[in-house]
């Protein structure tokens, strides 16, 4: 049973912030992912929690236990480094016996603890082998395997499978999420990829410039993103400047209900929520190019503002270049200064409600 | 671009097999002939003279080879008194510069503290200055506190030499270990010595024991300071072989101390820098 | 887990101060060696010459010392004799060194590696060695002479106790790290550029003297800079194989220190040849520095 729970964490670097006033509660067997651009500080706030940097303010608790000013070793968490770390001058098995050796357990005991971990990892049979023998991906199981080993309460990864090729990544993030829930083990995933996230969180915390912009399960992140950055971040979203006037929002080649105080708005609509009808309008948005991904294609629409936008459309869609379009849109949200003010209703609302105050 | 052979693919026929010819290395040939000639050479000679019992002008080889010159030169005292004198020296100055040196190379790598740019940046001043005219000022001072012609003098003036290669080389041996591994044994429960013990000093091990093997190789047979500090009462064995080339005594006392003493560094160098590697080997100075 | 049950107290300002501490501490033996045994003594050395003790056993100012060094024939011909070593040593280090080093980066050839091998040789012979053997092969009745006799040629005079002699020896000594140092110089021009310059049209030559050459100034500049303050004080090999009159500076020091047992005139010569490299002392630390910097 572990609990971690950050209360206002602060780390400055010269002037600026790295991290600025995080607090976040992660739940017993919960995975939470900490997504966001490079240089947003998610690296920062799992180095904090792992006790390699330290908080300029604010503390750490573990199972309502302060950890804030205690060394790595002291603390209840293990990492998983990007580079995976690993100790190049020893055997597989020793690198994963090291921390059992520290705690002074029997011999006997380290090694049917080691067995079990590679075994866990899927490398039973390579204790013996020198970590510089080993592949990308199983090099990161066995880094994998030093953490789980020692049974930490919290297990930290940071951006563990940056390195690995794409076929590679999918197939580790599955063990992970396998042997994660397994375990039942408290998890922080740090990533940069939006799939990584969505993928394995139960929820997620979206970072930008050391703030969190929004925290909510995957499927809510996805359709009633908080803020016009995470509406961006995460999947493809169209963004069309509008101005509202009376309760309606007018865009050249768009007019949508908008029951919001007027002034200039920023509308997004996801590519799967667009439509598009044949126009004999002149001024309407004409077909640029068509990609075929098999399952659906993706059209892109040159629009008379000088914009591009994407509409997802099925696979037996036909759209010759130059063709002009009239957009239909399903579903929409509303930003103004970076917020979202509106979103069109969906069944998701109720969630969002709910999740958005957790 | 390249001639890279043709390579049959399972699904193509296979076109008859054309080589393209590299052509022939002609620079290569040629420097490699002027090189042997010049540095091959001169080091022959002398292992031939080692060898040589008579050798008269103006013979192409020698008319008599045999060991004879091998048992009178390890028969002689002072030969043996120098190589003792050597090892001790040596052994001193490449404790004395690891135990002063390493904990410092530690510190200018992992350590931030106020200075440390410049204090590092210092440790090139040895290079800076034209060597012998550093020699001779230190030289001055020793005459005043009394260290000219003593062992310790003769260690100091060692540790001139030695210390940039202490500093720079470890260095760069605890800059190249990942801190990650560093930080992923604190995570495991390592505290900060037992991280160094564990990790770092294994990780950098090879290269720190390689600039310390050169150091010991290089201070055997450092010639300079050693004549200027010790003789003629410390007299290490270079200091010897130059007296014996000055006096003109039988040829082959020299030659028998070359090859006899120069063998066993080679192999010993050799390893060094197949260990810190050539392009460090090059940045160390500067390159 | 190796957890204490008690937390410890809040003090996150203590470590990065410690760590200070700490650092300091490790590096102050080999900074206060640094400082006694180079920085004091060139002081010293500089001050003590010229504000030497006079006869009343009061120091005051004076450059008498140097206006010995500069009045006296024997001591300017030394100086001369050190410049045009140094001179033609540096420039035959760059006509031999800078082919071989080209030829080590670009060749893929058969012979690459014994090059190589060869030219990084020297390196582990020290220099007392090195002239041992010059002496028994460039020397009289060396090797030299044994197959000019044996070919029938005449004796060619052998420049063992001339100038020449360290020359040869100073070069062979210094070859390899000049080699290194260029091919690490070279090494940062990527095959790439000089793949583009041929692929527009250049020859070898155009690319070694439109490409290559120009980016290699600070290079040879620094490779030049350390053989210079290698050879303008070398003792071992002006010692062994050169002249006795005149001699270089490292002989000429080393006798006046110890033969003549004058450490006032050996102290300024050893301050006029810092004064003579300071040039390239500075240039050599200049450009290390810079680049640790660029390489950060």
């Amino acid at each position: 049973m572990a609990r971690l729970t950050i209360r206002n964490i602060c780390k400055s670097f010269g002037s600026g912030f790295a991290v600025n006033d995080v607090s976040l509660d992660v739940e017993n067997g919960e995975l939470v992912c900490l997504l966001g651009p490079s240089g947003s500080g998610k690296s920062t706030l799992l180095r904090m929690i792992g006790g390699f940097e330290r908080p300029s303010a604010g503390e750490i608790l573990i199972d309502g236990r302060d950890i804030t000013h205690l060394p790595p070793e002291r603390r209840p968490t293990g990492m998983v480094f990007q580079s995976h770390a690993l100790w190049t001058h020893w055997t597989v098995f020793d690198n994963i016996a090291f921390g059992l050796k520290l705690r002074r357990l029997p011999r006997a005991d380290i090694r049917e603890k080691v067995e079990q971990a590679l075994a866990m990892v899927g490398l039973a049979d390579y204790g013996q082998r020198m970590t510089t023998q080993l592949s990308g991906g199983q090099q990161q199981r066995v880094a994998l395997a030093r953490s789980l080993v020692l049974e930490p309460k919290i297990l930290l990864l940071d951006e563990p499978f940056a390195s690995l090729d794409q076929h590679l990544r999918e197939r580790l993030r599955d063990e992970v999420k396998d042997i994660q829930s397994r375990l039942g083990i408290t998890t922080l995933f740090v990533t940069h990829g939006q799939d990584e996230a969505l993928a394995l969180a139960d929820r997620i915390v979206v970072m930008r410039d050391g703030v969190m912009e929004q925290v909510a399960p995957p499927d809510v992140i996805y359709r009633a993103p908080q803020t016009e950055f995470v509406a961006g971040f995460i999947g493809s979203m169209n963004f069309l400047r509008a101005d509202v006037e009376d309760g309606v929002a007018r865009h050249d080649d768009l007019t949508l209900p908008l029951p919001i105080a007027d002034g200039p708005v920023i509308l997004g609509i996801r590519p799967e929520a667009m439509s598009l009808t044949p126009s004999e309008r002149p001024r309407a948005g004409k077909v640029h190019r068509l990609i075929d991904f098999g399952t659906h294609k993706l059209i892109d629409i040159d629009l008379t503002d000088g914009t591009r936008i994407k509409c997802m459309a099925g696979p037996d869609a036909r759209a010759p270049r130059g063709l002009r379009v009239e957009l239909g849109v399903s579903a929409f949200h509303a930003f103004r200064d970076g917020r979202q003010v509106y979103q069109t209703t969906s069944d998701l609302e109720a969630t969002e409600r709910s999740m958005s105050h957790a | 671009m390249s001639a890279v052979p043709n390579r049959p693919s399972a699904r193509t026929a296979v076109p008859p097999k054309r080589t393209v010819r590299q052509p022939f290395d002609w620079t290569g040939l040629l420097f490699a002939l002027g090189l042997t000639l010049v540095i091959v050479v001169p080091l022959l000679v002398v292992g031939t003279w080692a060898f040589t019992e008579v050798w008269r002008y103006p013979s192409l080889i020698p008319q008599q080879f045999g060991l004879r010159f091998w048992s009178q030169t390890l028969a002689r005292a002072d030969v043996w008194n120098a190589l003792f004198l050597s090892l001790r020296l040596t052994t001193v100055v490449t404790v004395l510069s690891a135990i002063i040196c390493l904990p410092a190379a530690y510190a200018f790598a992992r350590l931030s503290f106020p200075g440390r740019n410049l204090l590092f940046l210092s440790f090139l001043a040895s290079h800076a200055f034209p060597k012998f005219g550093l020699l001779v000022a230190i030289a001055g001072i020793f005459l005043h506190v009394g260290l000219i012609a003593t062992f310790w003098g003769v260690v100091l003036i060692q540790l001139v030499s030695t210390l940039m290669l202490m500093i720079w080389v470890p260095v760069s041996a605890f800059q190249a270990v990942d801190r990650r591994m560093e930080e992923a044994a604190r995570d495991a429960g390592a505290g900060p010595l037992r991280v160094f013990w564990s990790i770092t000093l294994p990780q950098a091990g090879p290269t720190i024991f390689a600039a310390m093997l050169m150091t010991f190789v290089n201070t055997f047979y450092e010639t300079e300071g050693a004549w200027l500090i010790g003789a003629p009462q410390i007299r290490t064995m270079p200091v010897l072989m130059i007296s014996f080339i000055n006096n003109q005594l039988v040829v082959q006392y020299g030659a028998v101390l070359s090859v006899m003493l120069w063998v066993p560094s080679l192999l010993a160098l050799i390893f060094a820098r197949r260990a810190v590697g050539t392009g460090a080997f090059a940045r160390g100075f500067g390159a | 887990m190796a957890m204490l049950s008690s937390t410890l107290p809040a003090r996150a300002r203590a470590p990065a101060y410690g760590g200070a501490i700490i650092g300091l501490a490790l590096v102050a033996m080999p900074v206060l060696l640094l400082g006694w045994l180079i920085l004091y003594p060139i002081l010293a050395a500089i001050v003590e010459t010229m504000f030497p003790v006079g006869a009343d056993g009061a120091r005051g100012f004076s450059l008498a010392s140097y206006r010995f060094f500069f009045s006296d024939d024997y001591s300017l011909a030394n100086l001369r004799v050190t410049l045009w070593t140094t001179c033609v040593c540096g420039l035959l280090l760059v006509l031999v060194g800078l082919p071989i080093a080209l030829y080590l980066r670009f060749s893929r050839g058969r012979f690459a590696s014994y090059v190589q091998a060869l030219a990084i040789f020297p390196m582990f012979v020290p220099s007392i060695i090195l002239s041992y053997a010059l002496i028994r092969t460039i020397g009289p009745n060396g090797t030299v002479d044994l197959v000019l006799n044996a070919l029938g040629l005449p004796k060619l005079p052998t420049p063992y106790l001339t100038p020449w002699g360290p020359v040869i020896g100073l070069v062979w000594d210094n070859l390899p790290l000049t080699v290194l140092m260029l091919t690490a110089g070279l090494g940062q021009i990527s095959n790439a550029s000089v793949e583009a310059a041929r692929d527009v049209g250049a020859g070898p030559l155009r690319v070694l003297v439109s490409i290559i050459l120009p980016r290699m100034g600070n290079s040879l500049l620094v490779t030049l800079s350390f053989a210079v303050l290698g050879i303008f004080s070398a003792f071992t090999l002006p010692y062994v194989l050169g002249p006795a009159s005149p001699e270089m500076m490292g002989p000429f020091m080393e006798r006046t220190f110890s033969d003549n047992n004058d450490p006032l005139n050996a102290l300024t010569q050893a301050v006029i040849s810092f004064g003579f490299c300071l040039v390239f002392g500075l240039f050599y630390v200049r450009s290390i520095a810079r680049n640790r910097e660029s390489r950060r």
